[in-house]
């Protein structure tokens, strides 16, 4: 199986080829048999790539570890479950698993696309087959072939770090790459729309629901590595701004953008080049995250050295999209030109753009201190860094401003606000936001940057709130429904528009989350079996903390000897007693004998208890079961409001799959779009 | 001025505000990042570099780790990657990272006392995100 899967990964090369020069030369030629053969070169190869990661998994799963890939990341003890998801444990699997899913959006592409959009898809076949194409070159040549062989026969493998031996961790990187990967087909759109010349926003409708859906899994991706961190990682946060989060947040960035700019096209046909740009600059993001997540690049120029091959290959890669866009932007420019003229400040076109260079300014700041050592250590031979400080201080003035959009976009007029619409709209949100900042300083809370963006949240959740009550109003009032049914149909006949606000409801609440943090209570404490620790919430409450003692055991963790040492905490709440915490060391007594931490979490919706074991004091006595061997570092964290960015989360998701819902009836849904600029004012004028 | 020039406007003090940004962050949080030589270079040569905060690349040197009782106070000795003569005593005051073993490359943040101990605010250690194996450390190895 793995001998088959090594030859299809050979195979695929030459097919990839063939149907990128098929793709570009059937678009050129105009003949139907190329573009087919270009077309159905895609299956072949989405089947090719099938078989190779199934030959990766199936050496997996029979431990050959002759395959220096399978001794890197697994050993006989290791759990089924682990072994198969090894296609992405490490660099040499992930780049054959990104292919795979490429393979597999582009099919789908391919598929849904067969009989329609003829003058887009032989284009959009050639630039997909020309990515999978780099992906598979990669693999066979750059030195991280998964399928490379040691010259000798290891008796076991090295096996899965611990810490990445998690529910989390195992769901997060595929799922950012679902998001990278599934980029690629409205990048390639994109380009399809350049080389045959229909530039108007033909190729955006086309691919809105590749790009949300990409947005999708690419929110959910950072946010399921965020989860990881929190639990898995022990220090009671879930963002440390390093270089690797700071690489799948980049792609995040420009696309979001992105998504807003394509609207200010769509409506009123302008920002075409800086819709390109946007697009052509995501998908390079979404390379340039997958080439620097799984190297050590951004160390050191010096490890460069040791990654020559790929580094050059990637970044030859890169230079070589960028140069081609650049060249066919500015050959088309003419066509490109903007049809309209942004009239006013106060206009929705002006709020969007602001949200872009926002967003790209966020963008700008995060590559910039990530790069920045590198930089430095380049020009100056001084290796200069920066730390999660200099990115607190750049985004969050940027960020609040962003929040301030999210409630402004929505509500102010399409061309030119009046001094009526900015009154109608803004003036109770904003007097919401300042009553809640300011009953949140006559109760206690004292943290600036926190209570502005509480206040901020305020004011975007009324203008949210407003919008959905005023809509659901005038149309219970019209149509003579009840308030929930009128809901329900509101939203239904316009799922993008209500769906987006749902989203910005998600993102509200996590940035409420964010501020939260500024609340976090961290105490440490050395205790002995008995003793109380009292802490106290910023919500006014007091925990006391008993610790009951420590438990030592040899148990059997998976499939691998664990030794475990259990603290166990009872908490009370105000002296309402609420159950017991525990929080563990372990430690595998195979090869991968490095500690892990346990943490104890209490969530409730205000705040979670984070308990840590830091230490023992006397690691060797708490195992012979001594009795004065029980003392523990015990570290206590509060984090207020952490549980808002899994819920917030959750929003995000339910409102983005609202807005991708196929419609039930699409010639009823055309008709409503067509008819919805004219029917949405109407309705706005009924709610006054 | 016509619509699109006082736009150009707005653009132009956005870029300059993010540019601001971005220049004053770096300039208040920027930490060199040095190694063991170059530190004990500096802080023999500019007695005031004492007081610079800097990030340390080093190696703990095997045996040298210990606990100060009762306290959450860590103490050991780390030597220079390169040049295993030069080496200085390293103080932290927080809970260590899982990763942490006397043998392990370390990340230190923190500034060197003048009574040559170095006072670390936080320690990394080093294992990147590729966390793959060299041949060398497979079972089996015949070199």
């Amino acid at each position: 199986m793995t001998i088959l899967g090594e030859f299809a990964l050979w195979i695929s090369l030459p097919v990839a080829v063939w149907g990128m020069v098929m793709g570009y030369a059937g678009g050129r030629t105009q003949r139907g048999d190329l573009v087919l053969s270009a077309e159905r070169s895609i299956y072949v190869v989405f089947g090719l790539l099938i078989l190779a990661s199934a030959g990766v998994t199936a050496a997996f799963v029979g431990d050959r570890f002759e395959y220096l890939y399978v001794a890197s990341y697994s050993n006989v003890e290791l759990e089924i479950f682990y072994k198969i998801t090894g296609l992405w444990a490490g660099q040499r699997g992930s780049l054959l698993f990104w292919a795979l899913l490429l393979g597999f959006f582009a099919s789908v592409c391919v598929f849904t696309n067969r009989k329609k959009n003829r003058e887009f898809m032989p284009y959009v076949a050639g630039v997909l087959h020309t990515i999978i194409g780099f992906f598979i070159v990669v693999l066979l040549f750059a030195d991280v072939n998964p399928f490379e062989r040691l010259d000798f026969m290891p008796a076991n493998g090295q096996g899965l770090n611990p810490q990445l031996q998690n529910y989390w961790m195992t769901i997060h990187p595929p799922t950012l790459y679902l998001g990278f990967t599934s980029f690629s087909v409205p990048f390639a759109f994109a380009v399809a729309s350049l080389l045959n010349g229909r530039l108007d926003a033909r190729w955006i409708q086309l691919t809105r629901r590749w790009i949300l859906t990409s947005w999708l899994f690419l929110s959910v991706g950072i946010v399921f590595g965020m989860r990881w961190a929190y639990e898995e990682l022990g220090w009671g946060g879930y963002w440390f701004w390093d270089p690797v989060e700071n690489a799948s947040l980049l792609p995040w960035l420009t696309a979001t953008a992105f998504l807003h700019s394509i609207q200010i096209q769509e409506h009123r046909g302008m920002l075409k080049v800086w819709n390109m740009s946007l697009v052509l600059m995501t998908f390079l993001l979404t390379i340039f995250a997958t080439f620097l997540t799984r190297s050590g690049l951004i160390e050191s120029v010096h490890s460069f050295a040791q990654e020559l091959r790929i580094a050059y290959m990637f970044l030859g890669f890169m230079g070589a999209v960028l140069a081609v866009c650049v060249v066919l932007i500015l050959y088309r420019l003419p066509q490109l030109r903007s049809e309209n003229q942004i009239e006013s400040f106060f206009s929705r076109e002006s709020a969007f753009l602001f949200n872009n260079l926002m967003l790209l300014g966020v963008a700008f700041a995060v590559a910039w201190g990530t790069l920045f050592p590198l930089i430095s250590e380049g020009i100056t031979g001084q290796k200069i860094s920066v730390g999660p400080p200099f990115f607190e201080m750049v985004n969050f003035p940027i960020g609040l401003i962003l929040l301030t959009l999210v409630g402004v976009g929505p509500v102010i007029a399409w061309r030119r606000a009046t001094r009526r619409n900015l009154q109608k709209n803004f003036a109770t949100p904003v007097v919401v936001g300042l009553v809640t900042a300011a009953v949140l300083w006559i109760m206690g809370a004292r943290h600036e940057l926190a209570l502005v963006t509480f206040g901020i949240s305020a004011f975007v959740l009324t203008v949210l709130f407003t919008e959905f009550w005023k809509g659901t109003r005038a149309r219970a009032r019209i149509e003579g429904e009840g308030y929930v049914l009128a809901l329900f149909h509101l939203v239904t006949r316009n799922r993008r528009r209500w769906g987006g606000y749902i989203v910005h409801v998600g993102f509200v609440m996590m940035c409420i989350a964010f501020a939260g943090a500024a609340y976090n209570i961290d105490e440490r404490f050395n205790v002995q079996p008995g003793d109380q620790m009292e802490v106290v919430s910023p919500f006014g409450h007091t925990y006391t903390l008993t610790y009951e003692g420590l438990s030592m055991s040899l148990g059997r963790g998976q499939r691998n000897l664990l030794w475990q040492a259990i603290a166990t905490v009872s908490v009370a709440q105000d002296g309402v007693p609420k159950g017991i915490l525990t929080t563990e060391k372990r430690q595998y007594t195979n090869r991968n004998t490095q500690p892990m931490t346990e943490v104890g979490i209490r969530s409730i919706v205000r705040e979670d208890l984070y308990l840590i074991l830091s230490a023992l004091n006397d690691t060797d006595g708490a195992i012979r079961a001594e009795s004065g061997a029980q003392g523990i570092d015990l570290q206590v964290l509060i984090k207020p409001l952490v549980s808002w960015i899994w819920f917030g989360c959750m929003m995000i998701v339910f409102g983005t799959v609202i807005a991708l819902w196929p419609s039930v009836d699409r010639t009823m849904a055309a008709q409503a779009s067509t008819s919805e600029s004219e029917t949405e004012p109407a309705l706005a004028e009924a709610a006054d | 001025m016509n619509k699109n020039g006082r736009f150009m406007v707005g653009l132009v003090g956005v870029a300059g505000v993010v540019t601001y940004l971005i220049w004053t962050g770096i300039s208040e949080t920027m930490v060199y990042y040095v190694t063991p030589v170059e530190l004990l270079q500096r802080v023999a040569a500019d007695p005031t570099f004492h007081e610079v905060g800097v990030r340390v690349g080093a190696q703990v040197i095997p045996g040298t780790y210990s606990r100060v009782e009762g306290e959450l106070l860590h103490v050991f000795t780390v030597r220079d990657l390169v040049d295993q003569e030069i080496t200085f005593v390293v103080e932290y005051r927080d809970a260590l990272p899982d990763t942490f073993t006397d043998e392990i490359e370390v990340v230190l943040e923190g500034r060197m006392r003048a009574d040559g101990v170095f006072e670390a605010t936080t320690l990394l250690t080093k294992c990147g995100s590729r966390y793959e194996a060299a041949p060398e450390d497979l079972p089996g190895y015949v070199g």
